[in-house]
């Protein structure tokens, strides 16, 4: 099948964009809404807007109250929810193929949604309760520190669930203003993989949204300066330290992101230089690598978690990793293996078209269509020894890196 | 049409496989009936440690030649450590099945427990430990756990500090000499595959390991006490546990568990999340699952709120768990078989899912289901049989536990 018979795109009047995959072999279909707008898009004092609101959407609209809301996700979906990122709010729910029109038809009535003042304050009372989760958490806390410092005085850096302190001073009104600006048609797309009838899907959403406004777009997003430092949090209570170190990395749109994608595998993926190296010498039980690819910047970040007595050590054992891979080459075997295994992912995500849904959410986003699963794997193909070489003469993570420790130490000292 | 096998080889090996000739990867798991339960009682943790080190090395290679071999197919491998079994499972292309096949065959058989993986794998152990202590929904988990099913099913597969220092690698080795054999496996296969070509590729791999003597299908005894306990952390927020016992998977009301639980925690509609969070909004995380150990089951309802909110959150708890044998509407039962059936339906559609599934019969069932068996199953529940359920496992002895800054008072 060619990616003109698998994919399909439409536009509304209103400029509302809907995506839609044709899953050949698939009985089930997903369908979920792209909010483009997140943590990022907001001002310091709103900070947590954008996740609360995203609660607030499945609290009420002008024909649905929140138990009616409730009522009919499960009436039909299998799996249904909504997430709030730095840069994307998305609201998706998986049901057999029959019902993809009712899932539609739902969540474009939540995208409607009255944010009910009658459900505002209790709502509010949840969302704290989340954040007091979340501070129990040591990935978290780590998580948030890291965006504090890293992404200081940028839109970036604070928490994505907001503080308790914005969040509780968030009025109904304020949300609503947020919501005006950044939920208009033009702003979302409606993204839907499986076993479904494009034609059929755009007959849906024209008879559901065509309706709704043309409305303003929003802020533009300015690219955060890049720091270095280190930055410590105490937090006696836990029994392990966690220790980040974090580098700039590419963007997701960048042509080399799969390039950083492979070598954040070879060093920090399953069977890697992280695991026999770090992991299996029994330094920590968890020691591995993330990227945080954004629209217009990224972050490589190295994690690992272990006893007090041992955090030196580790980072120690980090950092040598790190300056390895900048050094010297890695091995054609290495690259080989990540793309052999991706390979086998790929086919995996393949067959499930909630995961469809978020590569597809994450192409349309970020590169403005989607890929077939055989473009994606063309894009793993192509990476080489020698790409990744360059990426580590373009993105060094032997210096310039941002050095975090959350735990019960107070270290390394601090200047 | 469902055409799901199940096959008793002449090794000794139950095996189950599903044909899927459309999917395009195979998932495969091989599971060892051992798992914490049946430890020496002074040497818990024990099966885990075997898990983590049986493929650091083997007779042929070392550890990382081993793992780089299952790259070389572009396998994705995981295994874990339960209460009752130990898996190990792959999903790969087609084309490499029988590879990864032998490679599993050489570590089970084979392994070497080299003296340094397995004093690496104590030393993460004790870290584990300290981690899950560091993440209080899962602490909270284990603690109701062993508190609820007791000082065996009860137990957590990390094992305990003082049962790690007697564990050396003899100690690996006579379990794994103990536990490891063909007499003791099920394995599950589904994707583009033929159950009679996997029953010959599994024969040429596993054949002769052990005596092929059927062995470990018997169910652990057990029984439950109510009790109450509350460990004292500072902690954001106060975790909440009750648990009491429920249908065994091979009960004939097991399908009326399910529906039960589904109106009880089913989805945003449910009780639970209805009462707790949107109506009072005590708490972000409300839950409640179902546990089944081979031949029992027991049902766990959870919440974790702030501190100031525990008193509450509990009391709700409590209620809804009272409050199941009144007022259940046709509407809400609805609701759930509905959602089941979607789930059921939907997840259908994952390879990983349909093995998955099959794993789960043949371990508490001994047989398979097919996915229209399972769905009439729920389809058949009906209103009178949640009534004739709910009358015939009362509520009324709970094993309650908290988690955090604040002692329930009102217990």
């Amino acid at each position: 099948m060619s990616t003109a018979d698998r994919f399909h795109f439409h536009t509304l009047d209103n400029g509302l964009r809907i995506v839609t995959e044709r899953m050949p072999g698939i009985r089930s279909a997903a369908a979920g809404f792209l909010a483009r707008t997140g943590s990022r898009d907001e001002v310091p004092e709103l900070a947590g807007v954008s996740h609360f609101l995203e609660h607030m959407c499945f609290k009420g609209t002008a024909k649905r109250t929140w138990e009616q809301i409730n009522v009919d996700f499960d009436r039909i979906a299998a799996d249904y929810n909504a997430f709030t990122s730095e840069e994307r709010t998305f609201y998706y729910g998986w049901v057999r193929h029959e019902d993809v029109g009712k899932q539609i038809e739902l969540l474009s009535d939540m995208m409607r949604s009255r944010l009910p003042s009658a459900e505002f304050d209790m709502e509010k009372k949840v969302v704290l309760d989340e954040i007091a989760r979340s501070k129990d958490q040591l990935m978290h806390v780590a998580y948030d520190l890291h965006h504090e410092k890293v992404f200081a005085d940028h839109a970036l850096s604070w928490p994505i669930l907001g503080h308790d302190r914005t969040v509780g001073a968030l009025t109904r009104d304020q949300m609503h203003s947020y919501f005006e600006a950044r939920y208009a048609p033009n702003n979302l797309v409606l993204i839907v993989a499986g076993n479904v009838d494009p034609a059929q899907i755009v007959e849906h959403a024209a008879e559901y949204c065509g309706k709704w406004p043309t409305g303003p777009i929003g802020p533009t997003r300015t690219a955060p300066a890049t720091r270095a430092g280190t930055a410590v949090q105490q937090i006696e209570r836990f029994n392990q330290q966690l220790i980040v170190l974090s580098f700039a990395a590419p963007s997701a749109a960048d042509p080399m992101h799969e390039t950083a994608n492979a070598a954040t595998q070879i060093l920090g993926g399953a069977n890697s230089r992280f695991f026999w190296n770090i992991v299996q010498t029994g330094l920590s039980p968890d020691a591995s690598c993330y990227r945080l690819p954004y629209s217009d910047c990224g972050r490589l970040l190295l994690w690992g978690q272990t006893d007090p007595d041992k955090c030196e050590e580790l980072a120690k054992a980090m950092q040598t990793e790190a300056g390895r891979m900048c050094t010297s080459k890695v091995d054609e075997h290495e690259v080989q293996r990540v793309k052999n295994k991706r390979r086998t992912s790929l086919a995996v995500e393949a067959e499930a078209p909630y995961h469809r849904l978020l590569q597809i959410m994450d192409d349309v986003d970020l590169r403005g269509e989607p890929r077939t699963i055989e473009q994606r794997l063309a894009a793993v193909d192509a990476v080489t020894v020698d790409g990744i070489a360059e990426y580590f003469e373009r993105y060094s993570i032997d210096r310039d890196g941002f050095f975090l420790s959350v735990g019960p130490l107070d270290w390394p000292p601090v200047n | 049409m469902d055409r799901t096998a199940h096959l008793n080889l002449d090794c000794g090996l139950e095996l189950g496989v599903v044909p899927l000739p459309e999917a395009q990867v195979v998932a495969v798991e091989l599971r060892v009936l051992a798992g914490a339960a049946d430890e020496p009682a002074e040497k818990l943790g024990l099966a885990r440690l075997i898990q983590e080190t049986i493929n650091k090395g083997t007779e042929q290679r070392e550890g990382r030649a081993l793992l780089d071999a299952f790259d070389e197919l572009g396998a994705s491998v995981g295994s874990w450590a339960g209460r009752e079994a130990t898996g190990f499972s792959f999903v790969c292309l087609p084309e490499f099945v029988e590879r990864a096949v032998e490679l599993h065959a050489e570590f089970l058989r084979r392994p070497t427990f080299p003296e340094d993986a397995v004093q690496t794998a104590l030393a993460l152990a004790e870290q584990e430990m300290a981690a899950l202590e560091d993440d209080p929904p899962s602490l909270a988990d284990k603690l109701i756990s062993r508190q609820g099913f007791g000082p065996v099913l009860g137990r957590h597969p990390l094992g305990e500090r003082e049962t790690l220092a007697r564990i050396g690698r003899d100690d690996l080795v006579e379990h794994w000499r103990r536990t490891f054999a063909t007499g003791r496996m099920q394995v599950t296969a589904a994707g583009p595959v033929e159950p009679d070509a996997v029953a010959a590729m599994i024969e040429r791999h596993l054949a002769g390991f052990g005596d092929g003597e059927r062995t470990g299908r018997e169910r652990f005894e057990f029984s439950f006490a109510p009790a109450r306990s509350h460990h004292s952390k500072e902690l954001e927020q106060e975790q909440i546990a009750i648990c009491f016992p429920s249908a065994a998977v091979t009960d004939a009301d097991f399908p009326v568990e399910r529906v039960l639980l589904g109106v009880l925690s089913g989805g945003m509609s449910a009780r639970l999340f209805t009462e707790v969070r949107e109506k009072q909004g005590l708490a972000y995380d409300v839950h409640a699952m179902n546990d089944n150990p081979r031949g029992w089951g027991m049902i766990f309802v959870s919440a974790s709120c702030k501190p100031d909110r525990a008193e509450t959150t509990f009391r709700t708890l409590l209620r809804e768990i009272d409050r199941l044998s009144e007022d259940l509407t046709e509407d809400e039962l609805d609701r759930a078989r509905s959602r089941i059936i979607a789930r059921e339906e939907t997840l259908a559609d994952l390879t990983r899912s349909r093995r998955s599934a099959l794993s789960y019969d043949l371990f508490h069932r001994g047989h398979p289901l097919s996915l229209e068996e399972r769905i009439e199953q729920i389809r058949g529940v009906t209103a009178d049989d949640l009534s004739r359920y709910l009358a015939g496992h009362p509520r009324d002895r709970l094993s309650i536990l908290t988690l955090g800054p604040h002692e329930l008072t009102d217990v």
